[in-house]
């Protein structure tokens, strides 16, 4: 029943068993002083052939003390080959060797192959038992001693019970790393049913998947037992847990839904989740679909390993995604954390994947369906803006390090059929892969889903969702029958089998290109007007040789804007063909004055002197929609970019036509960008980017640059006072676009330099004077990240020292601007002593501001103060920041 | 009952002595005595002391107990008798031929009280305040006079100052927490021109980077009450950072009164929510199975 294609393998599990009821996870001593954790687990296992007599299970670093089968002692050998990979192997130290022999330890345990770190002999009493097909329990205790991946423990170092300190503990890891804190079968796609119990001090709660049951005493009432049921079958990839003092906040608007964080931050808490209900009933109405879960749990924790983590009905945040009503630029931030995490509810953790070659369908289903989301709640100038950065980053990745592929089909194993041998590493596991390369295969992911629903509609995009969640469902609530839960394991055959039955559509070509095989494309192009054909004359080249690259042959969609309009046409790309004719609809020049339509329908008033006299276009575009997985290199006049900028309203034209606007320094180019930079109904990020474009072409231009510095009146136009221009008005958040371009405006204004390629005197007195008048008193929001900009504005304005004969840096020979910096950080730097800032964002800045005139020698180049900042015990972002500033001693 | 130390006090009590002692001394001579024992003086000298403070004491309960505060002869009459001295032999003793005169002791630095810096007329008391009460504090204590300087209007003027004052502050501040702390430099040869204070690691880090400071805090709550925002949680920021007091009964207490009020305040109906994390926790069974 289960649909085949070549090579794509529908769902066989590999063992010679199966789970049926199902698991039980208890861990009955947790030890935060010696970070150490004791328990059993129980599986419940039936034999699908005669003779099983071994069992093979996933352990990672527990030490296993007993194992039993209906409890019956049995042997067992523990081997975890990823602890030596090269077996001290002197003769090949290279990177190609450790690669291969680790992706052969990773194998050697894979459970995806029926393999495990843990193997249990059947006790030969049972031998007739197994014949007989019967059911196994098979019960193992063990313990964990400081793991050093899969469960993590914070412990503050101060006086107090762990419950007062704080002290907790979660799971995390990479992929599925459940096998470090249990012995389990570590897989996505073998499903059970869980009870979990967790032991914990009375102040502490236990935070897991499922429905709490009860909480009961033990018998010195000093401790508690969470019980949890999880009737969901999951993965126990997908099983979780986090313990500590946690405070606790029942969603006011879905009382199902808890939120759990760490002790003082309830308020916070409060603020941050407040918006979540409205995420849930997104997703709920795109997907016609109930969250699968009975209840959901938030859990905010120190020492995240990543800041989002999905498991079945509960997810693990980082502690620092919590903020107060008072921080704007956290806000997105998080509630797209927040958007991440409840997609990967649907896909990901409800439905799980058959095989780690199917990993792309999820992630781009939930990557999809956020990306929706972003949409519907930032706009679609945002969500425009996203799609871009994402191919931008993916295509830079590709092209430098060659191809993500999607979904990965492997051969017998053999050196010649990889088909990632441009990696340094294997992408067979999940475990093998780099974790950039990771980050940009999701990225990649979505990415196709949307050029599915190019190809399809978004209207069948979603009914095919809701038909993989709606079987789900249905397999979900069946009790018993292992083999329908597989209908909750999502394949790439499923997958385009369901999207054809639903769309009635091919989307084979669709999905070789861009799924089966891997690389972008990279085109350039450039064209002729022919005036007395009236014809466009494109050239379309493509470079398909490079790493990374692949050959692109369909259609591709042309918009042309000419004086009659915006109109598109449809090119096919083909093998040979690198010209395409594409005819004019306006006649070169205009007789009358007339508006210009656009292509939604605006009709404006153009001033068309910049333009040919012998043209009548205004500006062309190369796959407007993004609808291939492509950069484009694409010549033509600097004016048309002008006109681009001024007049083209998708935000991704604008932004192209700023980037091209760096190499056209001219009055032109600047009055363009001024105008854009002026414009409020201009997307604030666009205008944002017109900023540093505006500071290149002024430095480009600096010997003709005529009146004050650029961006300065228009800042103290929009940002100062009426009756004196040279101090800022007091400051006032409430429109963020203002903010966020009163945030960027002295950050770029610092990069302009005079003849002397130095920051004019002016520009600096400017920023310092921002500085001093700042008034955050009245504002509703803080100012920390505005004033960390102005910071990063100072640094922006260092340029090299001027050394005479290598003489050593002392405050005698100082300059004096500098003198003036130094002054300001120190300033800052000391009063996030006293009153730190949100994130600690201006420590942030000011180490980067003080590596920045290190570098530039005029301050002696010492890491003393940086590695006193990296050091255990700071905020993450400050020892980031350290770290990256220790780091750069290197470069 | 002064201790040891040359108070006014003091001296007060040496002098008084010393005129008790000539007058024990006369009293001697003229019993007879020649020659007396130091210690002999002494003795007596400390009965006499004794008696005339007991006929003063005395003498004041009575004038007290008649509601008035100067006490009159009678007073001193009536003592004596209670204190079982014949007052009617008084006046002879006092007249008899034999007796010596003491001159007075020589004033010597006639002890002023030091005079405090006064400022203006003390109030006299109203009529209804009786005379015994104390005086009037010096006006100066709780007289105010209101200025009535020009306020600063101009904006510009207003703003400069506003923001040198809070720089000067900033700095004196930081150069303080500097001075008296660990600092770092970035010049090895110079630490007191940009003395940075010292990086120390938190014991929890997050604390301090999330929670909005005392300050903020304070901003917040004025610039709500003016705008009239819907933020009521933000009342509950703790606004010190310790976690001494937090222990595991008044961390649940808390959180069950947190979570009460949100119900309460957000759904109107006041049903309980049926969370299992509210649920009170179970008293453990008799025996539950391993």
């Amino acid at each position: 029943r289960m649909n085949r294609k070549k090579g794509d393998k529908g769902f066989e599990s590999p063992r010679p068993y199966k789970f049926t009821t199902h698991q039980v996870v208890c861990i009955n001593n947790i030890n935060f002083q010696r970070k150490s954790v004791v328990g059993y687990v129980e599986l419940t296992i039936f034999p699908t052939v005669a003779n099983l007599n071994r069992i093979k299970l996933n352990s990672k670093q527990c030490r296993i003390y007993r194992v039993r089968v209906n409890d019956l002692e049995a042997a067992f050998i523990y081997n975890d080959p990823t602890l030596e990979v090269c077996h001290h192997e002197s003769k090949q130290r290279n990177l190609n060797y450790f690669s291969n022999a680790y992706a052969a330890a990773v194998s050697a345990v894979d459970p995806d192959a029926g393999n495990g770190e843990l193997c249990i002999k059947v006790p030969s009493e049972l031998w007739k038992h197994v014949d007989e097909l019967k059911v196994l329990k098979v019960h193992i205790n063990f313990s964990l001693d400081q793991p050093k991946g899969g469960l993590h423990f914070v412990v503050p170092n101060m006086e107090g019970s762990m419950a007062e300190r704080g002290a907790h503990v979660f799971s995390c890891g990479y992929q599925n790393s459940t096998r470090f804190w249990f012995p389990c079968v570590d897989s996505y796609s073998e499903l059970c049913t869980w009870k979990l119990e967790y032991t914990v001090d009375a102040a502490m709660v236990a935070v897991s998947n499922g429905d709490l049951v009860e909480t009961v005493y033990t018998h010195d009432m000093r401790k508690k037992t969470f019980h949890y049921m999880l009737t969901i079958p999951t993965a126990a990839s997908n099983i979780s847990l986090a313990i500590g003092p946690f405070e606790i906040l029942v969603d006011p608007y879905m009382h199902e839904v808890t939120h759990f964080c760490l002790p003082q931050l309830l308020p916070l808490l409060k603020h941050t989740t407040s918006y979540l209900h409205e995420v849930f009933e997104f997703y709920e109405e795109i997907l016609t679909c109930r969250y699968p879960y009975s209840c959901f749990k938030t859990v905010f924790i120190d020492e995240a390993y990543v800041e989002v983590a999905a498991y079945a009905s509960m997810s693990i945040f980082s502690t620092n995604l919590l903020h107060s009503a008072m921080i704007i630029d956290e806000t997105p931030l998080t509630r797209r954390c927040l958007a991440q995490a409840l997609a990967q509810q649907f896909f990901g953790c409800f439905i799980s994947r058959m095989s780690w070659s199917d990993e792309w369908v999820l992630k781009g289903i939930s990557g999809y369906i956020y990306g929706l989301w972003m949409k519907k709640t930032f706009g679609v100038n945002e969500y425009r803006h996203w799609i871009k950065q994402e191919l931008d980053q993916i295509v830079a990745y590709e092209l430098k390090t060659g191809g993500v592929l999607l979904h990965p089909i492997f051969g017998g194993g053999k050196e010649k059929d990889n088909p990632a041998s441009h990696l340094h590493f294997s992408i067979k596991h999940p475990h093998t892969l780099s974790w950039e390369y990771y980050t940009m295969f999701q990225c990649k992911a979505h990415l196709v889903m949307r050029l599915i629903e190019n190809r399809i509609s978004m209207e069948f995009m979603l009914q095919v969702f809701n038909k993989l969640l709606s079987l789900a469902s249905t397999a979900s609530s069946q009790k018993f029958q292992s083999h329908m839960w597989s209908q909750m394991l999502v394949s790439t055959s499923g997958f385009l089998k369901s999207i054809s039955n639903v769309s009635g559509k091919d989307i084979q070509p669709l999905i070789k290109q861009w799924v089966d095989q891997s690389g972008v494309v990279k085109f350039y192009g450039s064209f002729a007007f022919n005036r007395k054909r009236n014809v466009l004359e494109l050239e379309i080249k493509q470079d398909y040789t490079s790493p990374g690259t692949q050959k692109y042959v369909g259609p591709l969609k042309v918009t042309v804007q000419e004086l009659d309009g915006s109109f598109n046409h449809t090119l096919q790309i083909e093998e040979n063909s690198l010209k395409h004719d594409i005819p004019c609809h306006s006649k070169s020049r205009r007789n009358k004055k007339k508006k210009i339509p656009l292509m939604n329908g605006e009709e404006v008033d153009m001033d068309l002197s910049a333009m040919d006299a012998d043209s009548p276009l205004l500006w062309i575009r190369i796959d407007p929609d993004m609808s291939v997985l492509r950069k484009v290199e694409f010549e033509q006049s600097d004016f048309m970019w002008q006109y681009q900028l001024r007049y083209e309203r998708d935000v991704v034209a604008q932004e192209e036509a700023i980037l091209a606007l760096e190499k056209f320094p001219t009055p032109a180019s600047r009055l363009a960008l001024t105008d854009i930079l002026e414009q409020e109904q201009c997307f604030y990020r666009v205008r944002m980017m017109a900023c540093f474009c505006l500071a290149k072409i002024a430095n480009s231009m600096v010997s003709t640059w005529t009146g004050p510095p650029a961006m300065k009146s228009l800042f103290t136009r929009m940002f100062c006072c009426k009756t004196c221009p040279n101090i800022v008005k007091t400051n006032n958040f409430m429109n963020f676009q203002s903010y966020f371009l009163q945030k960027t405006m002295p950050v770029a204004m610092a990069l302009l330099r005079d003849v002397h390629n130095l920051c004019p005197k002016e520009v600096l007195m400017f920023i310092l004077d921002l500085i001093k008048y700042n008034d955050n008193r009245k504002n509703k929001f803080s100012d920390n990240y505005y004033r960390a900009e102005l910071i990063d504005a100072l640094a922006n304005s260092v340029t090299p020292a001027v050394s005479v004969n290598n003489e050593v840096r002392t405050l005698d020979n100082l300059n004096p601007d500098v003198r003036l910096i130094l002054e300001e950080i120190t300033r800052f730097l000391n009063m996030e002593k006293l009153l730190p800032s949100y994130r600690h964002t201006i420590t942030v800045s000011c180490l980067k501001a003080i590596r920045v005139l290190q570098k530039n020698g005029h301050v002696p180049s010492d890491p003393s103060l940086f590695k006193s900042y990296a050091e255990y015990g700071h905020f993450i972002d400050v020892r980031i920041a350290a770290l990256e500033a220790v780091v750069d001693y290197t470069k | 009952g002064s201790k040891h130390a040359t108070t006014p006090a003091d001296n007060y009590y040496l002098a008084r002595r010393r005129t008790l002692q000539v007058v024990v001394s006369s009293l001697l001579t003229e019993a007879g005595f020649e020659s007396a024992e130091k210690a002999a003086v002494e003795t007596l000298t400390e009965m006499l002391q004794s008696y005339i403070s007991e006929i003063g004491r005395s003498a004041k309960a009575y004038c007290e107990h008649t509601a008035r505060t100067q006490p009159t002869l009678s007073d001193i009459v009536v003592t004596l008798v209670e204190m079982g001295f014949n007052v009617e032999t008084l006046p002879a003793y006092a007249k008899r031929s034999q007796r010596m005169v003491i001159t007075a002791p020589p004033v010597t630095n006639q002890p002023v009280t030091p005079k405090a810096l006064t400022a203006g007329q003390n109030k006299p008391h109203p009529s209804h305040i009786p005379g015994h009460f104390p005086e009037f504090p010096d006006p100066h204590t709780y007289i105010k006079t209101p200025t009535y300087r020009e306020p600063v209007s101009d904006y510009q003027v207003l703003r400069e100052k506003a923001a040198s004052q809070r720089r000067d502050v900033e700095r004196a501040l930081t150069r303080f927490m500097a001075k008296t702390g660990e600092t770092q430099s970035l010049f090895k040869d110079d630490v007191s021109t940009f003395p940075l204070i010292a990086a120390r690691p938190f014991t929890v880090p997050y604390l301090t980077a999330l929670l909005p400071s005392e300050l903020e805090m304070q901003q917040m709550e004025e610039t709500d009450s003016s705008e009239q925002d819907d933020q009521p949680d933000t009342e509950n920021l703790p606004l010190h950072m310790s976690t001494d007091d937090s222990g595991p009964e008044k961390e649940n207490a808390s959180v069950l009164q947190q979570n009460t009020s949100l119900s309460g305040s957000r759904n109107g109906e006041d049903n309980v929510i049926d969370n299992p994390y509210l649920r009170p926790v179970k008293k453990p069974k008799i025996r539950r199975k391993k």
